[in-house]
């Protein structure tokens, strides 16, 4: 605490902050995260080396849920029966349907090369048999273990998406397709779609957040589902998941849950492209900020007694403050009352009012995904609005637009106004 | 080796046979009318040496070969049968240590009832865990579920839409319109607006928050409704003490010792506590936003309903303090029977209250909804205005409760205060578990938004179902309204000239237990003689007139199989239960009973050798078989000088009666017998004590 100090001061000296600090942006950022403007190169390969199911189309869809444009290479067999995977080396993401079957000598090196390589993969439905050229794909890889038939081969009753940016612009999905049971799902594979029959349940689809790269499976596959443009939508995202890429569309998610290390009834909010956010209406504030997709809330839902949501991702910010906004004085009488949000353009507005006077707060991803902006709107008020801040020490933490004064900034006036606080992560920060 | 094996095994059976600690009940449950074995049925045993368990019952799904088996101590039992689409039978049984019972269990088929249930498709996104229901005025069906999303079908295209997400729990719903919704969600009532039209929610609004939540699993928040001026009501049940409690993440001030300490030895019996603010209370919320904590007492106020007079209705879950199910009528300020509410209250918070004072300050529930046919979680009570759509109970009360029931209110209001008739309504039929909240359709269907996830398997049976009726006619017991000298029971039908029979009918009055055990058995049960019945000539008004009548008892009334309406039918459902809690004078309180002294009068001097019979049966587990009682059990040692026995005669019926708390270190209360022994029994037990273990006579 003491070594951030110096650099927490100095940034709160100056009135109105706009501060680039580009070195620490540089390090905060892996090589690995991508432009936005920068164009996408994906190979697909097709079940067991066959051509690829998802028509032509998916590929224009994929450039438009880009934005950018798209080269896509397949992987094909060649006369002689080999699987030619070259185009893996220059790909930064890869569709696997099912698995790319038996392969050559020089193809499994070139498979593994990329699944070392942190790129980007999306595997659809796959199977033991179809991965078998590559030892340890179900433990390394998926994440998982393919199986037997889910439910004796019954239609599922429910298809639950979880909120995640893969399912951006997607409204409805349904299949009456028979599912395979994935069991022993890794412990840092977050599932993001769920099946039921009866009152059983399994992954229909999950994520990994691995330092070989992103990897998606999507368990439904095959040409029923290939031509639901909804599912065609879901894989594109997917991909641009993998490659940590915007995904057009992709809203927040703002679930009232119970959070760990918070009031019961938090609020569990993921921007997209951005981390998530744990937000304490009866604290008033940010309890802490991780890097990672929205919270797994099976936890709750799942049992009698419920635990708190599960995050997947590492914390590296966090509050304690009780009522960090006060009126007239960093120390005045807490008076903070939560009063709901908007939604707006995708992103929730929420809406306090602090001795009388409305606050509203937007928060969005700060760019390139590391860390967040807290936008304030600040109504007319009898006294000087204080924010009181906690030094970090997994963030970088910029002030505009308040005065700082000690451990606190301040909103001086009584007229209408506005602040901003950027909080980005430090490059390895972590604050558990 | 193995003969030494063996002989241990035999010495340790020797043991077991010596002392045994259990009885066993088995048998089958099958079709009345064949040996088939009856399809997802159940079985529940309830008596007093099973005080220690919730409800003081065991209950357990039968095989699919219809078999049951019932370990359980010795003692006098209830043991009931029931399943989907029969009609439950019970059985009393006597059952000695060590004994084993073979008991077959026949159950008849149910009528056919003229209300088909009707299963809603649900869109494959939607989990089907629907725990609100509402209509907007256009006629749109709108839900919530217990995974936090609001749904909306549309009155003109029927298609469903996700109208909001992001709810912690929603747990009930009013609908201004199809942009302008209000929830109840764990930690707040939340207005969901659309203000820019394209369906789906995007204003979250607060409209308050200012209540505790701790973040125990059982300290939900139930609703909602709202009255003709706006008022929203709501409700907070207690939370489960040392289950979920997050410390220190509590909203509000906390409070864990209870308000009425346990001076048992041993857990709680319930561990249900307010210790956050306000839990255990109902809530008014104006349109201007001021929230009122409007009464207290409650345990688990799942059903929250207004009714057409803009009354608050609400239906509480049976546990400590809560002896059955209940409806209750509620009104400002008035406590309902949980003290532990009143460390809220702005005038007990700080007082010390003894249970004699928490009796006197409780105003009893406007209806008792008797476990047993009357389910275990009554949800959300709603009055049929359908004019008829639904069939002839225009202006009763419907609720819909977990266990696959659904159930019938006729209220009535007797000086000046609500009190009435319940019925059971559906059963079976396809009617699933977990109602819990409900509402009717405009096209008079009673729809029921179902969810039980975590507490019982549904094998995924969840959802919303709609009970429709076909248009004709039930026959059914109409209203059941108190006289000046009995009851008057209207039939929905003309019934045949048998009805006049006063034979067949049986009236019995019970009471319960408002005390910190989980549930009550019924107390104080005595049938009462009916002095005459006459049918009016119109068969649909039946003047039942009894020997007395008793305020402060729950009436109960089952109707003969041969009481037939003229077209030969027989009612659907024959029994009901009258909450009598004043007589039409305004008189509460019970007066001198001739039915009381009428069977004390014939009671003979205590026969010791019945008594031992009895104690055999009923006491000898807990008290020994030598009189000194149980370390385990905590119970006293009758030899002993200056023991129980130095007590008077009055004083020890009373004890075994009324049952008794534990005194430290005792761990188990003693369970009233009252409702389980004759009085004569009774006697004959207290006798055998004082001539078998009276330390003077020994």
């Amino acid at each position: 605490m003491n070594v951030v100090l110096p650099l927490w001061n100095l940034l709160f000296r100056r009135p109105v902050l706009a501060r680039c600090v580009a070195g620490g942006l540089c390090a905060a950022f892996p090589s690995s995260r991508l432009k936005a403007a920068e164009a996408v190169r994906v190979t697909v390969v097709g079940a067991n080396g066959q051509a690829f199911g998802l028509p032509a189309t998916w590929q224009e869809l994929l450039a438009k849920a880009a934005g950018v444009p798209c080269s896509v290479t397949s992987a094909r067999r060649d006369a002689t029966g080999g699987l030619g995977l070259d185009s893996l080396q220059s790909a930064q993401a890869a569709v696997f349907e099912v698995g790319p079957g038996e392969l050559g000598t020089g193809a499994v090196t070139l498979l593994r090369e990329f699944l070392r390589a942190g790129k980007g993969c999306v595997i659809l439905g796959a199977t033991r048999e179809a991965w078998a050229a590559v030892p340890g794909f179900s433990e390394e890889i998926l994440g998982a273990e393919p199986g037997a038939p889910f439910a004796a081969g019954a239609p599922m009753t429910v298809i639950n998406l979880f909120p995640h940016p893969i399912f951006a612009g997607v409204t409805r999905f349904e299949t009456a397709q028979a599912m395979p049971v994935y069991a022993k799902l890794a412990d840092d594979a977050q599932m993001i779609m769920e099946g039921t029959v009866g009152e059983a349940t399994t992954p229909l689809a999950w994520v990994r957040r691995r330092a070989a790269g992103r990897l998606c499976h999507i368990v439904p596959v095959g040409p029923d589902v290939a031509r639901d443009p909804a599912y065609q939508r879901i894989v594109a995202n997917a991909v641009l998941w993998t490659l940590n890429r915007p995904i057009a569309d992709a809203q927040a998610a703002v679930q009232r849950t119970f959070m760990p290390d918070a009031h019961p009834g938090a609020i569990a909010l993921t921007l997209p492209n951005g981390p998530g956010v744990c937000l304490d209406p009866v604290r008033g504030g940010i309890n802490y900020i991780w890097d990672g997709d929205f919270v797994d809330l099976r936890p709750r839902w799942l049992t009698k007694q419920g635990e708190p949501a599960r995050i997947f991702g590492e914390i590296f910010y966090r509050e304690k403050t009780w009522q960090p906004l006060r009126s007239g004085s960093p120390t005045g009488a807490p008076d903070f009352h939560f009063r709901g949000y908007t939604l707006q353009a995708g992103l929730p507005e929420f809406h306090y009012v602090i001795d009388g006077r409305d606050v509203f707060e937007t928060i969005s991803a700060a760019p390139r995904g590391t860390g967040i902006v807290r936008r304030f709107r600040v109504g007319p008020g009898a006294r000087p609005l204080w924010l009181n801040l906690e030094p970090q020490a997994g963030a970088d933490v910029d002030v505009r637009g308040l005065e700082r004064d000690g451990a606190a900034g301040c909103f001086p006036g009584t007229g209408a106004g506005e602040f901003t606080i950027e909080i980005r992560r430090k490059a390895g920060g972590a604050n558990r | 080796m193995l003969a030494g094996g063996l002989l241990i095994l035999g010495a340790w059976v020797n043991v077991f046979a010596a002392t045994p600690t259990t009885a066993r009940v088995s048998g089958q449950v099958r079709k009345a009318d064949s040996d088939a074995p009856v399809a997802r049925a159940q079985v529940r045993i309830e008596g007093p040496t099973l005080v220690s368990r919730e409800n003081s019952q065991i209950i357990q799904k039968v095989k699919s070969d219809g078999r049951y088996q019932l370990d359980v101590p010795p003692g006098t039992y209830e043991l009931w049968a029931s399943a989907p689409d029969f009609e439950e039978t019970k059985v009393r049984l006597e059952l000695a240590a060590g004994g084993v019972v073979a008991r077959d269990l026949e159950l008849r088929p149910l009528q056919k009832s003229p209300y088909r249930v009707e299963t809603l498709k649900l869109p494959q996104q939607m989990i089907g865990e629907v725990s609100g229901v509402a209509f907007t005025p256009k006629g749109s069906l709108v839900v919530t579920n217990r995974r936090g999303d609001v749904w909306i079908r549309g009155y003109a295209d029927e298609r469903w839409r996700r109208f909001a997400s992001g709810i912690y729990e929603g747990f009930g719903v009013v609908a201004t319109d199809e942009a302008d919704i209000i929830v109840v969600q764990r930690p707040e009532v939340t207005r969901l607006r659309d203000t820019n039209g394209d369906g789906v929610a995007d204003v979250y609004e607060t409209l308050a928050d200012d209540w505790g939540i701790t973040g125990s699993y059982h300290e939900f928040t139930y609703g909602l409704a709202r009255d003709r001026a706006g008022n929203l009501y709501f409700s907070s049940g207690l939370c489960s003490f040392g289950r979920g409690v997050e410390l220190p993440w509590v909203r509000g001030p906390l409070q864990t010792a209870q308000f009425i300490p346990w001076t048992g030895a041993g857990p709680v019996p319930d561990g249900h506590r307010s210790v956050a603010q306000y839990q255990g209370w109902a809530f008014q919320l104006s349109p201007a936003g001021k929230l009122d904590p409007f009464a207290s007492g409650f345990r688990q106020p799942l059903g929250v309903g207004v009714s057409p007079q803009d009354e608050l209705f609400i239906s509480d879950c049976p546990g400590a303090w809560v002896p059955t199910s209940t409806l209750t009528h509620v009104e400002r300020d008035v406590f309902y029977g949980h003290p532990d509410s009143l460390k809220w209250h702005p005038e007990y918070r700080n007082r010390t209250m003894t249970h004699a004072e928490i009796t006197a300050l409780r105003r009893p529930p406007s209806i008792y909804l008797p476990r047993g046919l009357m389910g275990t979680s009554p949800g959300q009570p709603v009055w049929d205005l359908s004019q008829g759509k639904f069939g002839p109970f225009a202006g009763q009360v419907f609720l819909a409760d977990v266990s696959a029931l659904l159930m019938r209110v006729d209220l009535e209001k007797v000086a000046g205060a609500y009190q009435g008739a319940a019925f059971p309504f559906l059963r079976g039929q396809g009617l699933r578990l977990g109602g819990m909240h409900n509402a009717f359709g405009p096209d008079g269907a009673l729809y029921i938004a179902q969810t039980v996830r975590g507490w019982m398997s549904t094998e995924g049976n969840e959802g919303i179902q709609r009970v429709v009726w076909s248009g004709e006619t039930p026959v059914e017991i109409q209203t059941l309204r108190l006289t000046d000298t009995g009851f008057a029971l209207r039939f929905t039908d003309a019934m045949a000239a048998g009805a006049g029979d006063a034979r067949h009918y049986q009236v019995r009055r019970f009471q319960y237990n408002h005390h910190p055990q989980d549930g009550s058995l019924r107390i104080n049960q005595v049938d009462v003689p009916i002095a005459s019945a006459r049918l009016q000539p119109d068969g649909r008004t039946l003047d039942l007139d009894l020997v007395e009548l008793q305020p402060g008892f729950i009436y109960e009334f089952v109707v003969g199989r041969e009481v037939l309406s003229r077209g030969g039918q027989p009612l659907l459902n024959p029994t009901g239960y009258y909450t009598l809690n004043r007589l039409r004078s305004g008189e509460t309180r019970a007066g001198p009973s001739r039915l009381v002294a009428k069977a004390a009068e014939p009671l003979r001097a205590g026969d010791p050798a019945r008594g031992a019979e009895v104690y055999r049966l009923n006491c000898l587990v807990c008290h020994q078989g030598d009189g000194k009682g149980s370390a385990q059990a905590g119970t006293p040692d009758y030899t002993q000088a200056g023991g129980p026995l130095t007590k008077s005669d009055a004083e020890l019926i009373a004890v075994i009666t009324n049952g008794k708390l534990p005194t430290p270190p005792a761990v188990l209360p003693m369970p009233p017998w009252g409702n389980v022994l004759p009085p004569q029994a009774i006697h004959d037990v207290l006798a055998y004590v004082r001539q078998a273990f009276q330390p003077a006579s020994r």
